[in-house]
């Protein structure tokens, strides 16, 4: 096979991937959680003792706190 | 040696000797993020095993059978982070829609699989060292196991540590890191097995 | 003339605090997987600092920028790939002009896409502000973990090897070696090479969050007691009203003498 036809098919790959990272994005914040789980989210009981600053949970648990110290 | 042999031996040495934290430093920062909680240690552990062994399984022949032969291999990690990122999402949708059990556990972490170091360390450097099929599977199952196993002792240990009396000064990731660092120093006994 | 004013002084501020205040590293624990892994050599952790503010300045630039354009049902997505594009220009141009740095960087430049705090950067800041704001943040961020790393590094390298090397990666200063805890010829030798190792690591980060964490203690004790006494001092005031009293009598004599 000649050399454009796999730089091709390289980019098509490329750029399904991408379509399909930004689709299934796009459902997984859109579809519910399941029945037992709509209050997952920062609390008191999970998010005290973690460290983990790259989570986008523990960012927003800062700022209530944050807010609430102020208070 | 025979093949099955060079494979579980790789796969001990990554988990054991050249450890994937303690030694190659690749999930630190979920590492030191890790609460007391053993549970939910063993959950993100499952998670990032599944999520590593998947990846390394897509992207090695993505690697060779695509982008090497259009003549355009620094395009790698683009496509490994897309990758990655991709099968996170697909992993967690299936999760919400099958199993709420699943998500239950290990929901929230999904997200932060992304981000962490070890999954994306593992398909770089996979390709990046140039290794068989077989080599990069066997790095990844040992990687992914190695930071299971880390994840989970460190949570014991910082279970215990959370009532004993430390120095104020020291409280929270200083005394994480102080207790990695002696993990690491005790790993550091097994350097050396099986060279 | 004054708005000028508020705003370059909001300026300097987002610069410093990503420098002090808010220094990635050490006040919010982030990024630290290349914090342990490069620091061997106060050179390659350098090196590191310099691509991590360029992979930064560059990012922020472009998403604060487009910052109207993207949806925000997309915003991960898209900060990801902007993000992954300039850390593959990064690796080109190392690999290009400085080998020697991109060979002892190895998987960690390529870990730059996944590091929390480009990604947190780009989802706090640049995505709010103007492009000069974001570009100022990032360069202060960049600045300051930076600083971060080669403090780490030095300690590492000075305690841990005994020397300290210019020069190896850098290949346009001469190669100089200053010999701090180790002679030369080796007739003396007081370095401690568990620091090099990556249990030392740990150990070197853990001890500077310890002293900084020490320090931050301290002054928030010093401001605790000043506030309590301070509201000591208003509750005693509060407690007399005999004074006025007295000084509204002493007055009304005298105008009535007059």
């Amino acid at each position: 096979m000649p050399q454009w036809a796999y730089l091709l098919i390289a980019i098509i790959v490329i750029v399904l991937l991408a379509i399909i990272f930004v689709v299934s994005f796009i459902f997984y914040k859109r579809t519910p959680p399941p029945k037992g789980c709509e209050n997952i989210g920062p609390s008191e009981g999970k998010c005290a003792s973690c460290n983990e600053k790259g989570c986008h949970f523990n960012i927003y648990y800062d700022k209530n706190k944050k807010n609430d110290e102020r208070k | 040696m025979s093949a099955i042999a060079t494979f579980l031996l790789a796969i001990v040495s990554a988990m054991l000797i050249d450890n994937v934290v303690l030694s190659r430093f690749y999930g630190i920062c979920s590492f030191i993020g890790v609460g007391n909680r053993v549970k939910s240690a063993y959950s993100m552990g499952l998670a990032v095993t599944f999520v590593i062994i998947l990846a390394s399984l897509v992207c090695w022949p993505i690697y060779y059978y695509v982008l090497v032969p259009a003549g355009i291999p620094f395009m790698d990690t683009l496509v490994y982070i897309l990758v990655i990122a991709s099968l996170v999402q697909v992993v967690g949708l299936f999760i919400k829609k099958k199993s709420p059990a699943l998500y239950k556990s290990l929901g929230i972490y999904l997200p932060l699989i992304t981000t962490n170091c070890a999954v994306l360390g593992v398909a770089q450097s996979n390709t990046d060292s140039g290794y068989t099929f077989a080599q990069s599977m066997s790095n990844a199952i040992g990687t992914s196991l190695g930071f299971l196993l880390i994840i989970v002792v460190f949570a014991c240990i910082r279970e215990r540590l959370e009532s004993s009396n430390t120095p104020k000064a020291f409280k929270g990731v200083p005394l994480a890191l102080v207790t990695a660092a002696l993990m690491a120093m005790a790993f550091m006994g097994l350097q050396g097995i099986g060279a | 003339m004054e708005s000028k004013d508020i705003r370059r002084s909001q300026h300097k501020e987002s610069f410093v605090s990503g420098i002090i205040q808010e220094n990635p590293l050490f006040v919010s624990v982030l990024g630290t997987c290349p914090a342990l892994a490069i620091t061997t050599t106060v050179e390659a952790a350098f090196g590191m600092g310099l691509l991590f503010t360029f992979v930064l300045v560059c990012s922020n630039i472009i998403i604060s920028a487009l910052r109207k354009l993207i949806p925000e049902e997309i915003e991960t997505p898209a900060y990801i790939v902007v993000i992954a594009a300039f850390v593959t220009i990064t690796k080109m141009l190392t690999e290009a002009f400085i080998p020697a740095l991109y060979s002892s960087l190895g998987v960690f430049l390529s870990l730059l896409v996944v590091n929390c705090i480009v990604l947190g950067r780009a989802e706090a800041f640049a995505n709010k502000n103007t492009v000069f704001d974001s570009l100022l943040d990032g360069l202060g961020n960049g600045i300051g973990y930076t600083l971060a790393i080669v403090v780490i590094a030095l300690f590492r390298e000075v305690l841990g090897a005994g020397t300290l090397t210019i020069g190896a990666i850098f290949t346009f200063v001469p190669k100089s070696t200053l010999y701090i805890l180790k002679d030369a010829a080796g007739t003396y030798d007081y370095s401690m090479s568990l620091l090099t190792n990556p249990a030392g690591g740990f150990i070197v980060f853990g001890l500077i969050l310890a002293v900084i964490y020490a320090v931050k203690n301290h002054k928030a004790t010093i401001v605790k007691a000043k506030a309590r006494a301070a509201a000591f001092a208003a509750a005693a005031k509060k407690a007399e009203p005999v004074v006025p009293a007295k000084e509204a009598v002493l007055a009304t004599p005298a105008k009535e003498v007059k």
